[in-house]
């Protein structure tokens, strides 16, 4: 975890996370499959999160699931699980695990900073806690978590300089 | 007469001094203080030029609506155009006059307006015809130079900012009608934008003494308990000096902050906020605007809209005059009339438009027991002076005109409530035969108005009006706000929009558009040449086309064509008034996306090495791509093209292609997909292996290439173009879903989830051995276009046998976290075996000695894969794919298409250049009169380190049995051609020795 910025009312961290993008149709297979790694049902509402200690499972639309690995695991363990599932026809499951950068930012004063770069509605009316949604920040495609307290916002790592500069830019004008 | 200081105005208590200059002299104002209010405290009340007649112009409002008092602050950029009756003053600034030469007083410019008659309405239309060749070398410089008022800004680098709003309820204007609003809203379940242009909430409370108290509170006390209220409150945020210029569908506003109020910009602090704001409901209560009336010369300084005067004297503290003379036709200028008298500064007349029995009886007791000379049934006809009002002339109730000395006259011809915002979001407005003016009717979005914007001018029904128009929100409070009020009883207005001249001379003039210098004569004069539509005129006479967009005028212009034409004003209609409200700077609009913000860049894994090493980038989409590496500060492009070129086809390169798309695409329909989506046929294809690939569009046309990975018939993984790749994607994702939703498939980008190298080089096979010691890179168990994945760390590599270059090669797929480690331990290993970095230019050059062809430069989206001689990418036996049916039109089909031909020069130290004609005629003419028959273009041309000549792909018609044909190819530069000779496009190793070695 590099903490990024730090005022009175804004937390600004980055961290690593290993991720498994899965497609399917769902499923009483494909739910077995997936809780026998993780421990974990995937959310069946659209947008839904569900977590554990160890993992955070995300369903981003009808057919596509996020799964964070909380605690880092050997990455051949990731091949593995990713492995065992494509074993199944009609499941895709994609390694994400270095492609994303992941930040988080948490503090009272998030959403007004987060505002200066995407118009998406963040009010918790709109927004619920331990929902998901995909929206242009900083102009660039990313997914945001709202874990309550604080938001997990994930992009493609070849924008990772351009989006932290955008997110100290944000702060300091 | 002079101004003097207001100190019962809660603007002067406590204030402080601010130094500034005006023209080069130094002037005091109090911090607070508009330019406007600042100069007038000083006495000064020529600030400007007019745009076209170059007439002396002063302050004629104290707000938004401005049209005249438009001044260049030299210590903001130089900036031109702003309005000084908003733009506040601070320590050290410095402001000029506009369009003047060579003093403000002693204008040379202002011969204009002795030109006057030739400059009437349509001037521009119907001048600068002839004769020929004029328009270049005389007329348009001369208008460019004359153009404008104010001079063009300083380059400077914005820091403006964009902010983002969702909310419940906007409420636009923080005046009384806005703040009941807010108060009614208090914690309730609506998140609530209160939006204000000034720095105080109140609006009238401030600008005037129109209400003596509120809820038996003074009004400075209702307002600080209130704005405490409203503060205290969770759900209502109040943005002040943020003025909202554009209401879009669908409710959407566009509102500019002005941040740096009272202070210089700086180069850290941004100095201007948009906000753009999403919401359900907005609430217009953003007031009135007051009009005024035409008369001869009613543009001098020292005339000024009387609630402006006003609001000087309550809201800035200072009195612009302490005996002006008053001109009205209704009842709204009785609160000024109080004011001046309980300040002992009594108007030196009172001049009504109505008679005495339309006036009420408050009123005329009150002038009769102050003592005014009042004038009723009467109309000021005109005024005097030279570069400042003089002296006004009256016409009584007789018709006598009677002079009167004086320096400053406020006017009142009526009040438009600000309709700008409410049409900007196509809400309808009608005409109020009682008000005279237009006020909205039908809203378009969920538009609420309340107060004088909505045309209610009378502050006794204002609960009522509030409590009824807002009941359909829960939670909402019940209002009840007692008014103690200093007012006449309603409006009571007169129609006037212009009075009768009794001058005729060159000098006299009766403005209708202050801005742009329109008169009323301009306006019959458009409508006796047939322009008798108003959106017509407007144009023909650039009536209120002003930054200012006629907001004190407009209506007037109305009334007085409504007159020539003899129609009501209802029938005339109004003009749009188009958004922004008021002048955005672009450096707002466009916020922080500029310079190193203007596009996001992408960069791939070992970025920091390519800058290490000294490469030199190109942009590729939003990717930044090695071009080339420069060997030393001294090498030039060509020179480091030329070296890395040679290099690798003596030892090795490598090349980061992390751009490339990647797409994994698994189902148990995969196989079925993926012929559908590419001309290839991938049935007989084997497990583990490649394959050179083309996707077309429904036209047949070449879309975009890549290499396709047969894991199983299950499972592919597919590389498309690095800028094609979003687009390869979404097209996949289309298809699946809407045209073949029977075949259960998914995919899945994974471009950033590997990092990609391509080496090539003879000594490409023994660099790998070394990197990956257990893998068997021989021919036998490695041969061409065939892949396979790798232990590596505690990750795995894919590795493809493949090459773009035609040398042997392979391309290694990691995951990026373990891309900077593989590549420099490649690095070490090729060390001595002559590896080197390149760069995509060479990449070009190699590709191009081969033969290969690269989407999108040597395809245009017009070009077949028969076109490109790709016949055999294509299945024949294939049932469907995607442009398959077009391949068998008539035009696709035609044998003299244009084809991709190789073109060499015959003298080989001759360039060819890409993008060049392709002639059969060795000399151009210098000036082509004829039309010249082209054969085709140049897409590709290099200059070949291994065949040292210039080579060049081209398209070219029928190009296949042209071979061996002398052609000319055009240049940039000059009529002369290159003679050339077409040939195979593959200039190198077309038996693939060199491939498969």
């Amino acid at each position: 975890m590099k903490e990024i910025f730090s005022i009175r009312g804004l937390d600004i961290f980055q961290k690593n996370f290993q991720q498994v993008v899965l497609r399917s149709k769902g499923g009483d297979k494909f739910n077995e499959i997936v809780n026998k790694e993780t421990s974990l049902l995937p959310p069946s509402s659209n947008l839904a999160i569900t977590n554990n200690e160890n993992f955070l499972f995300a369903k981003q639309s009808f057919d596509q699931w996020n799964l964070f690995y909380l605690k880092e695991k050997k990455h051949e363990e990731v091949l593995k699980f990713i492995s065992t599932v494509n074993s199944d026809e009609e499941i895709l499951a994609s390694d994400y695990s270095y492609g994303q950068v992941y930040f988080e930012i948490s503090g009272e004063k998030r959403n007004y900073y987060l505002n200066k770069l995407t118009h998406f509605d963040l009010r918790e009316k709109k927004f619920p806690v331990f929902t998901m949604a995909q929206t242009l920040i900083a102009k660039i495609d990313c997914s945001v978590y709202n874990l309550k307290d604080k938001y997990l916002i994930t992009c493609n790592s070849s924008f990772e300089e351009y989006f932290r500069e955008r997110l100290l830019d944000s702060v300091n004008v | 007469m002079s101004a003097i200081n207001n100190t019962k105005s809660f603007h002067l208590i406590s204030s402080q001094k601010i130094s500034f200059t005006f023209d080069g002299k130094k002037y005091t104002g109090f911090k607070g203080d508009t330019v406007a209010s600042a100069l007038l405290r000083n006495n000064i009340k020529l600030i400007g030029r007019s745009f076209k007649y170059h007439r002396p112009r002063g302050i004629y409002t104290c707000g938004i609506e401005e049209p005249n008092a438009l001044i260049q602050i030299l210590s903001e950029h130089s900036e031109p155009n702003t309005r000084a009756t908003v733009k506040r003053i601070y320590e050290g600034m410095v402001i000029v006059s506009q369009n003047r030469w060579p003093s403000l007083k002693m204008d040379i410019g202002s011969i204009n307006n002795l030109l006057s008659p030739i400059f009437s309405a349509g001037f521009y239309y119907k001048t600068f015809m002839g004769p020929k060749g004029f328009w270049k070398k005389v007329y348009e410089p001369i208008i460019r130079r004359t153009a404008g008022l104010g001079k063009p800004p300083k380059d400077f680098r914005s820091k403006s900012v964009h902010h983002y709003h969702n909310v419940d309820i906007v409420i636009v204007g923080g005046g009384l009608n806005g703040l009941i609003a807010a108060k009614k809203l208090i914690n309730t379940d609506y998140d609530v934008l209160l939006i204000e242009q000034d720095s105080f909430l109140g609006g009238v409370l401030n600008n005037s003494k129109k209400i003596k108290d509120i809820d038996g509170q003074e009004n400075v006390e209702w307002l600080k308990n209130t704005e405490d209220l409203i503060r205290k409150s969770k759900n209502i945020k109040i943005l002040k000096d943020t003025l909202v210029t554009t209401y879009n569908f669908k409710d959407h506003l566009i509102a500019i902050e002005d941040k740096a109020v009272e202070s210089a910009p700086t180069s850290y602090k941004s100095e201007l906020a948009l906000h753009k704001i999403r919401t359900k409901h907005t609430i217009l209560a953003n007031g009135h605007i007051e009009r005024f009336i035409s008369f001869r010369n009613n543009d001098l300084p020292g005339v000024m809209l009387a609630s402006s005067f006003e609001k000087y004297i309550h809201r800035y503290g200072v009195v612009p005059d302490s005996n002006p003379i008053i001109f009205t036709n209704n009842s709204s200028t009785f609160s000024l009339l109080k004011s001046l008298v309980d300040l002992g500064c009594k108007p030196l007349a009172y001049i009504d438009y109505r008679n005495n029995s339309s006036i009420e009886k408050n009123i005329l007791d009150f002038l009769k027991n102050n003592n005014i000379q009042t004038y009723t049934s009467s109309e000021i006809e005109g005024c005097d002076g030279t570069n400042i009002l003089k002296e006004v002339s009256i016409r009584d109730d007789k018709k006598n005109i009677i002079k009167i000395k004086t320096s400053m006259l406020c006017v009142s011809g009526g009040i438009n409530p600000d309709v700008h915002l409410f049409t900007q979001s196509k809400g309808l407005i009608k005409w109020d035969s009682k008000y005279l003016t237009f006020k909205p009717d039908k809203p378009f979005q969920n538009t609420i108005t309340l107060g004088s914007a909505s045309g209610n001018f009378n502050y006794q029904s204002l609960n009522e009006e509030v409590n009824d128009k807002l009941s359909f929100l829960k939670g909402a409070k019940e209002i009840k706000i007692k008014l103690n009020l200093n007012t006449a009883d309603d409006l009571n207005i007169r129609e006037i929009w212009e009075t009768k001249h009794e001058k005729e001379t060159l000098w006299s003039k009766s403005f209708i558009d202050l801005q742009n210098d329109v008169t009323t004569k301009d306006l019959s004069q458009a409508v006796s040449e047939g322009f008798d539509r108003i959106e017509h005129l407007k144009r023909f006479t650039t009536n209120s086309m002003g930054t200012d967009q006629g907001k004190i005028s407009s209506i007037n212009s109305l009334g007085i064509v409504s007159k020539i034409l003899n129609k009501n004003i209802s029938d005339v209609g109004t003009t749009i008034y188009r958004p922004p409200y008021s002048p955005l700077s672009f450096s707002a609009i466009a916020g922080r996306n500029t310079y190193e913000f203007y596009d996001p860049k992408r960069k791939t894994a070992i970025h920091s090495w390519h800058i290490k090493n000294n490469a030199v980038f190109e942009d590729v989409g939003q990717w930044k791509r090695p071009w080339y590496f420069k060997l030393n500060q001294s090498e030039t492009m060509h020179q480091a093209v030329q070296r890395e070129s040679r290099q690798l086809r003596e030892t090795a390169g490598i090349l980061d292609g992390s751009t490339l798309g990647k797409i994994e695409v698994k189902g148990k329909d995969a196989l079925e997909f993926m012929n559908l989506m590419y001309t290839n046929a991938f049935t007989k294809m084997k497990p583990m292996t490649s394959r050179y690939v083309l996707m077309l569009g429904e036209d047949g046309m070449v879309k975009d290439d890549g290499i396709v990975s047969k894991i199983n018939d299950q499972h592919f993984i597919a590389t498309t173009t690095t800028g094609g790749a979003p687009k390869v994607l979404g097209d996949m994702e289309e298809y699946a879903q809407t045209e073949w939703p029977h075949l259960k498939v998914y995919m899945n980008s994974i471009t950033e989830q590997f990092s990609t190298f391509n080496i090539s080089g003879p000594k490409s096979r023994a660099i790998m051995r070394k990197v990956f010691s257990e893998v068997d890179f021989s021919n036998e168990k490695f041969p061409f276009m065939t892949f396979n994945t790798f232990n590596y760390l505690d990750t795995k590599v894919r590795i493809m046998r493949a090459s773009f270059t035609g040398e042997l090669g392979y391309e290694i797929y990691v995951p990026p976290k373990y891309a900077l480690e593989l590549w420099e331990k490649i690095f070490r290993n090729g060390k001595n075996l002559g590896l080197i970095p390149y760069g995509t230019e060479t990449m070009h050059l190699l590709r191009a000695e081969k033969g290969y062809v690269v989407v999108g430069q040597d395809t245009d989206g017009t070009v077949t894969p028969v076109d490109l001689n790709l016949n055999w990418m294509i299945g024949k036996k294939k049932k469907d794919f995607i442009g398959k049916r077009s391949l068998s039109r008539s035009d696709t089909s035609k044998k003299n298409r244009k084809q991709l031909v190789g073109i060499i020069p015959i003298d080989k130290n001759k360039n060819i250049e890409e993008g060049q004609h392709i002639v059969e005629i060795k000399s151009l003419p210098s000036n082509i009169k004829e039309p010249i028959e082209y054969l085709g273009h140049i897409t590709s041309s290099y200059h070949s380190p291994a065949l040292k000549h210039c080579i060049a792909m081209a398209l070219v018609k029928g190009g296949n049995q042209l071979m061996g044909k002398k052609i000319f190819v055009s240049k940039s530069n000059s009529s002369e051609t290159v003679e050339s000779e077409i040939v195979n496009p593959v200039f190198l190793d077309p038996n693939n020795r060199r491939l498969l070695s």
